[in-house]
């Protein structure tokens, strides 16, 4: 680990790459040590970022690094905290998206967000104020065609949306993006759900674009071919912190995955001591699900940790769902203690003591207005019925007040509602909530996304004493440290597909993530 | 008469206030005005908020009309209330699963014509028997509401409106456009309205109300002290953490359309006790007033919160208005309708603004004191 944080560049290294190239056009956007914080996270912190007309700019770094705050940001979804944005030299505010797009900035994203019912043309036009009270329909087929022409892309104008593939969603996108005289185009993971021969499409256009245009495009990707093929320069954020910025030709695949993950592990990711695990206690062999996931295998012991690991996109959260039956697999087999079982409803894989603590806990997990001790009896309710459905309210209170003081859930009273806790204090109710329907088996997904330290070691520490009592635990998380630390073996995927299991002993936070972004396996240990 | 019904509206108050920070009054010492209001929960708030605006309507009515407060004034607006509150309890359920039932004025209508066609043509048909009919039928268009809503997934205000039609046609056909008259209806029915449990100088609490209470207490148990409540809640509130819970949403639905479409039917069989002569009409526009008690009353019409006793207050709030309004001789009976309509956008304005202010600073109250902690 040690050796990694030796390669990193140094800020001021990076200043004379930079110096170097800025001699050529001048910058169109500029973002200046912007830092943005939500209640306890520092989501950014003093990064800064320069984008240039012509010039593809791809924006790399793990889950949580912050790409999609700056986005948010530079679009005027968000705003920051401190920092500021120049647009060709001057200081400008972006309060909405409507103000981004009147500058000239457009953001397109990995779904593509049409309006399925209209044809491709209104698509296009959709957010022109200026053409007056009456639709002039030929003129507006007219210029569509004209857009789609110069982009080199060939679909019928007068279709629906409805029709499209994305990459044809994504074009018309980007005619829209163009018919707005866009300056500065930015790419979230466009290529996320598409096929290879419409990657090639897509990068077609966005060359077209860069070229006959002359704009400025930041493109954000997991898959680091799709990077290294297309762009002019390359930043990389880690941690909300900008790390590096080089021109693509200056820099090589293994160095951007060090600096994506070097990050410096401090003690409370200390790894601990090997568990002794027990005898296999649930299997999943061939899991498969139609274009989300195939060919998932893997055991799982009893008072082991199974970590799955990969970035947004990899499909972990869904084959957690099909193992609780929120939306089964359509093939392959669950066995648990040698038995095989069907598991197509929440309901069974309760029975079965499957517990899955979700990873949108506002969504997913808690009724936010009911309160604690509801919530922490709610998938065990059975257990407090005395006759005709009348629930035992004090022996809830009971239940509620030894969670409480077990997983140390400050609140003033188990009476309160859940949606008035902290994010670390739901988090412990919703663990409370799973860990009382008396589960052999735990998915635990993203137990730590979104809050603070202290909870976050709290939250470590009570996964260890569980596993240590013999629970099995499946932990989904996309904090690498955090994975490497807690797990026993780890599982990496891949869009879908699985990668491998690795040791954690023998793992790294780079063996890992070159797993995740698609290298083989053997490069790693070479 | 005044002083008395004013003060014990204000013991009703203070006593409200009282119970519901009572338990979190002996663990933590209130010090002030500000600590006792962020205690309360926004629901009770609500609740308490309403009793005072019955009250202050109350007040208002007395000193504009003369002799408005009287006994006959509380005989009145409690006998209207029985039906209209017992129909709003049905309502309320069905709305704290995110749904709503359009079809009530319909069933009310059909389970009180045919109930009082079977009683003219059987007057020997025993009062149990008549009930259990009306409570029946109801019942069974509910299941039908509720099945097209939970199991074939068709949106419940879709499903209601249809249904609203269907079960009116149902009755149209039915009754062959011939009128359900008192005096072909047993002496037992025609006395029941007038039977009094208590009775006062002149302030008669009815049987049907007494009714009502026993409906309304028995449905705010259930839905408090009950798993098939709690159940209710966590639908209406947040259906995909209830899936995850394991909880079978469908069935849940399907048993509150049940209970309202029962309720609805227990509603027919009061409303042909109280009118007497039922025509095709009967009980057409109860749909839209059962659903402004429940909005009035301080149910979220997007579901998950609320109670049945805001509900309840609801229907009491809309009657007094309305059998107030009527012997106010300035306001024309065309602009009743239009009081109703700015209750039912004021009681929803002021759940939007004032009650997410509200909750916005005991957020912050309590998150200080978690901090603390």
């Amino acid at each position: 680990m040690q050796i990694d944080n030796l390669n990193i560049k140094t800020p001021s290294s990076n200043n004379i790459i930079d110096n170097d190239f800025r001699s050529s056009k001048p910058p169109v956007l500029e973002a200046l040590n912007i830092s943005k914080s939500f209640d306890m996270t520092q989501a950014l912190d003093g990064v800064s970022l320069e984008m240039r007309p012509g010039e593809i700019h791809a924006l790399v770094g793990e889950n949580g690094a912050g790409k999609s705050t700056l986005i948010k940001i530079l679009t005027g979804i968000q705003q920051a905290n401190q920092g500021e944005l120049r647009l060709s030299g001057l200081p400008v505010k972006i309060n909405n998206s409507q103000e981004a797009q009147a500058y000239g900035i457009a953001a397109i994203y990995q779904e593509p967000m049409l309006f399925p019912d209209l044809d491709v043309a209104e698509n296009i036009f959709i957010s022109h104020q200026d053409q007056g009270f009456f639709v002039r329909w030929d003129k507006m087929y007219k210029d569509a065609e004209k857009i789609l022409n110069d982009l080199g892309v060939r679909i019928d104008v007068r279709n629906p949306a409805i029709g499209l593939t994305i990459a044809e969603q994504q074009a018309v996108e980007i005619a829209k993006a163009i018919s707005m005289n866009v300056r500065v185009l930015i790419m979230d993971e466009p290529t996320a759900s598409l096929s290879d021969h419409e990657v090639n499409q897509l990068f077609r256009t966005v060359m077209q674009l860069k070229q006959e245009k002359n704009v400025a495009i930041l493109f954000i990707s997991h898959r680091l071919e799709e990077v290294f093929e297309i762009a002019d320069r390359i930043t990389v954020l880690r941690d909300g912190k900008h790390i590096s910025t080089n021109l693509c030709s200056a820099v090589t695949k293994d160095g951007l995955v060090r600096e994506m993950v070097g990050r410096e592990i401090d003690q409370f990711y200390a790894k601990d001591e090997t568990r002794t695990v027990g005898i296999s206690v649930f299997s999943v062999k061939n899991l498969s699900k139609e274009s989300t996931f195939s060919n998932i295998n893997f055991e799982l012991h009893k008072g082991e940790i199974l970590g799955f690991a990969g970035l947004v996109g990899s499909r972990r959260t869904d084959v957690a769902l099909a193992i609780f039956g929120i939306s089964p697999a359509d093939s392959g087999s669950i066995e648990i203690e040698g038995k095989l079982v069907e598991i197509n409803s929440p309901q069974t894989a309760k029975k079965l003591g499957i517990a899955y603590m979700t990873e949108d806990r506002r969504q997913l997990g808690l009724v936010m207005s009911m309160s604690i001790t509801s919530n922490i009896t709610l998938a065990s309710l059975s257990k407090y019925l005395i006759r005709f459905g009348i629930i035992k309210r004090e022996k809830e209170r009971k239940t509620a007040n030894e969670f409480k003081n077990r997983l140390q859930i400050k609140t003033t009273s188990v009476e309160e509602e859940v949606g008035i806790l902290s994010g670390g204090n739901q988090q412990k109710v919703m663990i409370s909530k799973w860990l009382n329907t008396q589960p052999k088996i735990i998915i635990l997904d993203e137990p730590t996304r979104g809050i603070d330290v202290g909870a976050k070691a709290e939250v470590h520490s009570m996964m260890r004493q569980l596993a240590e009592k013999g629970f099995s635990i499946i932990c989904i998380s996309s904090d690498l440290p955090e994975v490497l630390a807690l797990s026993d073996r780890i599982l990496v995927m891949r869009e879908g597909r699985q990668m491998g299991i690795v040791e954690s002993q023998h793992a790294t936070q780079e063996s890992i993530m070159s797993l995740a972004m698609g290298q083989s396996k053997e490069s790693n240990y070479a | 008469m005044l002083n008395a019904m004013v003060a014990l509206s204000i013991i009703v108050i203070v006593v409200g206030v009282y119970f519901s920070v009572r338990k979190k009054i002996n663990s933590v010492k209130v010090n002030n005005i500000s600590n006792l209001l962020h205690r309360l929960r926004p629901e009770t708030l609500r609740e308490l908020i309403l009793l005072l605006l019955i009250l202050l309507v109350v007040i208002f009515f007395s000193i504009v009309i003369d002799h408005y407060l009287n006994a006959r004034l509380f005989n009145r607006v409690s006998t209207s209330v029985a039906i209209i509150g017992i129909l709003a309890i049905g309502q309320a359920l069905v709305v704290l699963t995110r749904n709503i039932d359009l079809s009530v004025g319909a069933v009310v209508g059909f389970t009180a014509y045919f109930v009082g066609q079977q009683l003219s043509q059987n007057n020997e048909m025993t009062p149990l028997v008549a009930i259990c009919m009306a409570i029946g039928i109801g019942a069974l268009m509910g299941s039908f509401n509720g099945f097209l809503v939970a199991f074939c997934r068709i949106p419940a205000i879709i499903v209601t409106l249809g249904t609203m039609a269907l079960f009116r046609t149902l009755l149209v056909e039915y009754s062959d456009a011939q009128t359900v008259l008192t005096v072909n209806l047993p002496q037992w029915l025609l006395e029941l309205p007038r039977i009094n449990v208590v009775s006062y100088e002149g302030l008669h609490f009815r049987l049907v109300v007494a009714v009502m209470c026993v409906v309304v207490i028995l449905f705010h148990l259930i839905l408090r002290y009950t798993s098939f409540g709690r159940k209710i809640y966590a639908v209406g509130s947040n259906p995909e953490a209830a899936a995850n819970s394991g909880f079978q949403s469908r069935k849940i639905i399907f048993i509150t359309f049940v209970m309202c479409g029962a309720l609805a039917g227990l509603t027919g069989f009061m409303y042909l006790a109280r009118f007497g002569n039922i025509t095709v009409v009967a009980g057409s526009g109860l749909e839209l007033k059962s659903v402004a008690a429940v909005v009035v009353g301080g149910i979220n019409i997007f579901g998950g919160s609320g109670s049945i006793f805001g509900a309840t207050l609801g229907a009491v709030m809309i009657d007094l208005l309305e059998n107030s309004l009527i012997r106010w001789l300035q306001i024309s009976e065309f602009w009743r309708d239009a009081m109703l309509g700015m209750l039912i956008l004021c009681s929803v304005a002021t759940d939007s603004v004032v009650m997410k202010r509200f909750r916005k600073y005991r957020l912050k109250k309590i998150t200080q004191k978690e901090e603390k902690l």
